[in-house]
């Protein structure tokens, strides 16, 4: 660690750590970064550039770092990890992104050569029609920068996580510190969040002083003061990524104080908050102004003091503002020799030069080229109105533009900003939300404003001093050569000018075609170089020019980090029935069958194929019977005065009518005449109902029934329940259903007389408390058998137990909707597919003529009224019985290459019917029964006769048997 | 383990959806009752029964499952006027109960209610969410109790093993 100061920086020298960076092996100190502990060992190469490859060094040092970017390795696996926030630990692998076979020789580097080829916008002019996907792959693979990790994590979990607050602070530096000092000796609770591995912000890397003390005890107090406050949460390495409405704060704590957990994820929602983020340095822009060993000045002076570490032997300050005179200072105290401050500004002011004595001040001057292949070497300065340039030798250069206060947080909170002549630099104006912001977030930019902004709701100040800050903006050095506005995206001052002379003048536009401010910085360190190039060469003003839109994320935040515990299984929800773990035991195939619910598909037994093991459980129902877990039904008990009227208004026939103990079959519609969802309503007394509706629509269904009481008709006494969860049903069906329901034993009379389709009876079944009613989804002979969940596992042993004789298997899903399309019964997202109404499916007996309205009637009524051709339900029989029809497949005329004239919405194998059959929307279908229609594919037109769309008893008869 | 809570699915209680207006409820079950809670989202308990607020002119009667029987003979839903609404939903919920020194924390990672004990006291009842799943969060002894739909029972079991390991 050649470049190590002896002494100094707020690094633990007791611990030595060992990582490996391209192979190599280095060593460093615990509380290093990557960064840090390169330049330690005199590592000035450490990237290449995105577009041409170029040589990039050490810019910044923390987020804000644009030029070096690494791949984490192993256990660590990341991609795209600034340099300056990695820190070191034993066994840390990394490398550079974007280089082989090596970052010193990366054959990339020829793209340099072809510059004038990869201009701005290069991306839009090259994919175009018609050979763009020729050279896509090439491009691609060229461009980019780290490969994202292949596998998760071997150790560890995400976790997210929910807080709130009276007061959210984002930064613990001064300002932060001061308003949680304030906020928590109030009392408030408060959530103080800070991207730094320590607190202190920019007092970590300046040697001010606070209460005539280092700044930094003062710092160490104020954490001890806040961490005896049992209502201040304050985090570390924590950062806030994103402000959202309503004062929800997103942050990403990086280490977690729980060793399993890799990240934790907070949403924070806050009463007020804080904005204490500081403000974040900005290059010059000069050519060559990216070659290693050009260094933001605010870094260096970080490197020095708090890593104590020498980015350089001979420096050279170029800036056009007050703040690099303490950089100058600090790196000279360190043994750096300070050839000299270059400063664009004819007239230094006194309290910079007072700073600085003995050091050569060249006012007036700029860089105009720096020189070095692979680093610094020297720079060539030259008066700024013009003139000779002078060489001077140096292997660093530290160069500011003045600083920004970081209004990324306020900005996203909608709050607007404005532009703030003495600062150079946009500042927060007018919020939008509950906020404020404070300190160098606001524009203030010495240490006694500091303080005093962030304490400005009470308390004493702290006493402090800082030379003042004056900035005199330079947007660009007008000089020859590749000068450098986003050093992310290879952005330069030609490629700005290149959209301007293109049209795209707009900021926004400039940022699209150029990418300049995109990528993993944001242009923290650009972006406003960019508007000052683009208002320069409009002659405009950086407020008629505007800033571009800060958007969420703040720093790069890792996906597993928003995810948190939502991954695998429960990445989405599941819902299970009491018989799930039977399935899983019998061996079923589950998957989800609507409304998150999982279902058994089928059954298979050994040596079974899927259409073996469907044939079977249908063949068991059609034969003898069958049984199926109904529980995922949506199930409404409503109750009221105006039930019945309400549901005649909900469905479209007449329901008000229906007697106790009865149920009818009915069709909801949308407001647009569409068919929302089929279902059962049950009268249990004159005034209490039971709906019964599909698995996937109950959801919606309740949202209606909800919809039309709190809106349209709130005088209305009709109360809604969702008992969904309370009934649990076993419908067993088939021939033999009425036998196997004698042999549970209940005190049902299961006489079809005395218990006809349509009805329902209370009473027991296999000991058990019950609601048996009597529909059919199969077209068999079925009884639903409805009891409490408690009670499911043993009706389903008794059942299965009882149904054994004859025959009973469990059926599934495929086999529900092989027996539904047999019998023609309409499936929602098969038949109904959002564009249907009743009579498109041959249903317009269910539209009831004699009531005065109904949900849906006029829009249907209307849509009629045009008289044009509608897609309507028909069966389809393969011309050759053996020709399965993909569900989806369009029907077009004479199977040619024409506009669709409907779809196939399903296809069984019947084993009634010995052969394959349909059901299909087809254009006027209803009318052209017996034609032929053919069926579209890529390899094959398959012919097919149009049907009815009933396979099986048409009559009914079995069902009401 | 990375929390130190005890996270115990617990048995069936007896609940009971009661709907309307208030006064009506009272003149067909107030015997069997406690008392009104004073504001939504607030519980009262009286005699091993609880009676919450969640709702406009909703609440939730629950008692131990044992009681189930005969508090519903004692209620009549099929009898009660039609201006109120009394079903018994005691399957429809699963409770979970998280207590320990760290409930707070893990039940910070399943709701995005504000849990405090300013905000949300030991009366405090409220639907919420827990793991993205709707939710009723209730305190009790040591903790809290987190009510689930019944079919989600087995998710939010998985959940919470997964925050805690």
């Amino acid at each position: 660690m050649r470049e190590r100061l002896p002494q100094g920086g707020r690094i633990d020298r007791s611990r030595r750590v060992a990582f490996t960076f391209n192979g190599r092996v280095y060593d460093g100190y615990h509380g290093d970064t990557l960064a840090s502990a390169l330049l330690a060992h005199g590592v000035r190469l450490t990237a290449r550039s995105f577009k041409y490859h170029r040589p990039r060094g050490i810019v910044g040092y923390g987020v804000e770092e644009p030029a070096s970017l690494v791949e984490l390795l192993g256990a660590d696996a990341s991609g795209n990890e600034p340099i300056t926030t990695v820190r070191i630990r034993d066994g840390l692998r990394a490398k550079s992104v974007n280089c082989w076979p090596s970052l010193r020789f990366d054959i990339g580097g020829v793209n340099q050569l072809f510059a004038r080829v990869l201009p701005a916008g290069f991306y839009y002019k090259t994919f175009k029609w018609p050979d763009w996907q020729l050279f896509e792959p090439m491009i691609r693979r060229a461009a980019g920068l780290a490969r994202a990790p292949t596998q998760p994590p071997a150790n560890g979990h995400y976790e997210a996580r929910h807080a709130h607050a009276d007061v959210f602070i984002a930064g613990a530096g001064p300002a932060g510190l001061m308003a949680a000092l304030v906020a928590g000796r109030a009392g408030k609770r408060v959530f103080l969040a800070d991207e730094g591995t320590e607190a202190g912000g920019g007092l970590l890397t300046r040697r001010l002083r606070i209460e005539d003390r280092p700044a930094m005890e003062w710092v160490a107090d104020a954490v001890a003061e806040l961490a005896a406050m049992e209502h201040v949460t304050h985090l570390q390495n924590a950062s806030v990524w994103a402000y959202r409405e309503h004062n929800l704060m997103m942050v990403t704590e990086r280490s977690p104080d729980h060793d399993s957990l890799l990240e934790r994820s907070w949403r924070v929602r806050a009463g007020r908050v804080i904005c204490a983020t500081g403000a974040i340095e900005r290059l010059l822009v000069f050519p060559g102004n990216d070659r290693p060993g050009v260094m933001l000045a605010s870094a260096a002076q970080a490197y020095v003091n708090r890593w104590a570490v020498r980015p350089g032997r001979r420096a050279v300050v170029f800036t056009n503002n007050n703040s690099a005179y303490a950089v100058a200072a600090d790196m000279q105290a360190a043994g750096i020799e300070i050839a000299a401050i270059v400063d664009a500004r004819p007239q230094v002011p006194p309290e910079a030069l007072a700073q600085v004595a003995g050091i050569d001040v060249l006012g007036g001057h700029v860089v105009v080229r720096t020189r070095g292949r692979m680093s610094l070497r020297s720079i060539a300065i030259s008066p700024l109105a013009g003139g000779a340039t002078r060489s001077i030798a140096c292997d660093l250069l530290a160069h500011s533009g003045g600083w920004n206060p970081a209004v990324h947080l306020f900005s996203q909170s909608r709050g607007s900003l404005r532009y703030d002549e003495t600062l150079a630099a946009f500042v927060p104006d007018i919020p939008a939300q509950a906020t404020a912001s404070v300190g160098a977030a606001a524009g203030l930019m010495t240490l006694p404003e500091v303080l005093t902004s962030a304490a400005a709701t009470g308390g004493d100040v702290p006493r402090a001093h800082e030379a003042a800050y004056a900035i005199a903006p330079l947007w660009r050095v007008q000089a020859a050569g590749k000068a450098f506005l986003d050093i992310q995206n290879d952005v330069t001052v030609a490629d700005v000018q290149l959209a301007l002379r293109e049209g795209y003048d707009n900021i926004e536009h400039v940022k699209r075609y150029t990418t300049g401010g995109m990528g993993i910085d944001q242009g923290k360190t650009g972006n406003i170089n960019i508007i000052g190039t683009v208002a320069q060469q409009k002659g405009l003003t950086l407020p008629e020019v505007g800033s571009t839109t800060f958007r969420s994320p703040y720093a790069p935040v890792s996906f597993g980090a928003v995810g948190g515990l939502r991954t695998g299984e429960v990445q989405f929800p599941y819902r299970h029935t009491p018989i799930t773990e039977w399935n899983r035991e019998q061996g079923a195939v589950m998957y989800e069958a609507g409304a998150r619910w999982q279902r058994p598909g089928y059954f298979p037994q050994p040596g079974e194929s899927f259409q073996e093991t469907v044939n079977r459980e249908c063949g068991a129902v059609r034969e003898a019977v069958g049984v199926y877990d109904g529980s995922p039904l949506g199930t409404f008990e409503l109750k009221g005065r105006d039930t019945g009227r309400f549901l005649d208004f909900l469905y479209t026939n007449k329901m008000a009518n229906l007697k106790p103990g009865h149920g009818r079959y009915g069709l909801m519609l949308t407001d647009d005449g569409l068919i929302l969802d089929d279902g059962v309503a049950l009268r249990l007394d004159d005034y209490r109902w039971i709906l019964s509706t599909s698995t996937g629509h109950a959801d919606a269904v309740n949202q209606q029934m909800e919809k039309l009481l709190q809106t349209e008709f709130p005088d209305w006494q009709v109360m809604v329940t969702a008992v969904t969860s309370q009934w649990n049903n076993a419908t067993v069906c088939g021939p033999r259903a009425r036998e196997v329901m004698e042999a549970l034993g209940t005190d049902i009379n299961l006489d079809n007389a005395a218990f006809p389709f349509m009805t329902f009876r209370d009473g027991t079944v296999a000991g058990l408390p019950t609601r048996v009613v009597r529909v059919s989804f199969t077209g068999e002979l079925s009884y639903e058998i409805n009891v409490a969940p408690r009670h499911m596992r043993k009706l389903w042993d008794r059942v299965m137990a009882a149904g054994a004789p004859f025959g009973i298997q469990p059926v599934g899903s495929e086999a529900n909707h092989v027996l539904r399309v047999e019998k023609g019964f309409l499936s929602l997202g098969h038949e109904v597919d959002g564009t249907v109404d009743p009579h498109d499916l041959g249903m317009g007996w269910i539209m009831s003529a004699k009531k005065s309205d109904y949900l849906g009637k006029r829009a249907v009524a209307l849509r009629r009224a045009a008289d044009k051709p509608r897609r309507e339900l028909v069966g389809l029989l393969p011309d050759d019985p053996n020709a399965q029809i993909p569900e989806g497949a369009p029907l077009t005329p004479g199977g040619r290459k024409e506009a669709t004239e409907g779809l196939v919405t399903a296809c069984v194998w019947s084993g009634v019917n010995n052969r394959w059959v349909a059901l299909a929307l087809l254009v006027n279908g209803r009318t052209r029964q017996g034609e032929t229609v053919h069926v579209r594919l890529r390899d094959e037109v398959i012919a097919a006769r149009v049907t009815a769309p009933v396979f099986y008893d048409p009559g009914g008869q079995r069902l009401r048997s | 383990m990375r929390y130190d809570v005890t996270c115990k699915q617990a048995g069936l209680s007896a609940l009971f959806d009661l709907k309307g207006p208030q006064a009506d409820l009272w003149g067909w079950a107030g015997d069997h009752l406690p008392p009104m809670p004073a504001r939504p989202n607030s519980l009262t308990r009286r005699g091993g029964r609880s009676l919450y607020h969640i709702g406009p002119r909703h609440l939730l009667l629950r008692t131990g499952i044992a009681e189930e029987e005969a508090l519903e003979r004692a209620l009549g839903p099929a009898a009660a006027p039609p201006q109120i609404s009394i079903v018994r939903i005691s399957d429809t919920l699963t409770f979970f109960a998280v207590t320990g020194r760290d409930a707070d924390q893990v039940m910070a990672i399943a709701c995005p209610l504000d849990l405090h004990p300013a905000v949300f006291g030991a009366d405090a009842v409220s639907h919420t969410e827990a793991f993205g799943l709707k939710a009723m969060v209730l305190r009790c002894e040591g903790g809290f109790e987190c009510a689930v739909e019944q079919s989600h029972g087995d998710m939010m079991q998985d959940y919470l093993n997964r925050a805690l390991t």
